[in-house]
């Protein structure tokens, strides 16, 4: 009989562990993208529209720190994601991430104050429920591409 | 919402899902490719990920986060439909529900 070492390495603390669990950083990837989209409309409020048909494109925000911080937020939760598929299938993963739809409304209302009015969260919660009736062939598209 | 403003939306989603979907497929490394096809997709996935940007960050400086967001339900949706039109991919009747039920979700927070 030999000894096997079975149990995850215990090179990393404990902390780093927990930090890297792919679910909690679902929750992280979802927080940070909520937070990106909260920055860029904080962004997009501090400066005037551009005039005339240039206008349809917000370049202006460009501006505002508030956007390059919310572009940060945005491109770290991007690389949560990347992360988090790397162990978790996407058939569990994107059902997860949905949760977003949730967070966003919320962070609006608390952050930006926004009112949310009854009938909005019902079209919110409709999309949900279509999201996850469509999304099992799309993730198996997904997953041969 | 204005009829140009509900359509940003839709066109900034479409830009987003062919910028995610040049970009897998540019990046998927199953598939044999040239250098060259893998950087020309890689590129023009750039660019279209560039417009959605620009025109996400003109509808955050006209409209309200919490209305907009839910059009981000578009890309699921946006998908299937390609499949469907494009690859000639059968729906399910799950699916047809699911497009209904979004579509009519959109409406509600629309309007």
């Amino acid at each position: 009989m030999t000894d096997v070492t079975v149990g995850p390495p215990a090179s990393r603390p404990a902390v780093m562990r927990t930090f890297l669990n792919p679910y909690l950083q679902i929750v992280i990837g979802a927080l940070l993208d909520t937070a990106g989209e909260i920055l860029l409309k904080k962004g997009a409020n501090a400066v005037p529209t551009a005039g005339g048909a240039g206008g349809i494109f917000g370049v202006t925000p460009l501006a505002s720190g508030w956007t390059w911080i919310g572009i940060v937020s945005y491109v770290l939760s991007l690389v949560s994601w990347l992360y988090v598929l790397r162990s978790v299938p996407l058939s569990v993963a994107f059902p997860l991430i949905n949760v977003v739809h949730v967070f966003v409304p919320v962070g609006a209302s608390i952050f930006l104050h926004e009112r949310v009015m009854p009938k909005r969260w019902l079209g919110i919660s409709l999309i949900i429920l279509g999201v996850f009736a469509i999304i099992k062939p799309l993730i198996k598209a997904e997953e041969r591409l | 919402m204005t009829i140009l403003a509900i359509f940003l939306c839709v066109t900034a989603q479409f830009f987003l899902v062919a910028g995610q979907l040049l970009f897998k497929h540019a990046m998927n490394a199953h598939q044999p490719q040239a250098t060259k096809a893998r950087i020309r997709n890689l590129g023009i996935g750039i660019a279209s990920q560039a417009i959605w940007f620009f025109l996400w960050l003109g509808l955050l400086q006209n409209w309200d986060l919490s209305r907009i967001f839910p059009f981000e339900g578009l890309n699921p949706l946006l998908l299937v439909l390609g499949a469907w039109l494009i690859l000639k991919e059968r729906l399910t009747v799950e699916s047809w529900v699911g497009i209904a039920l979004i579509t009519g979700g959109l409406v509600l927070v629309a309007r």
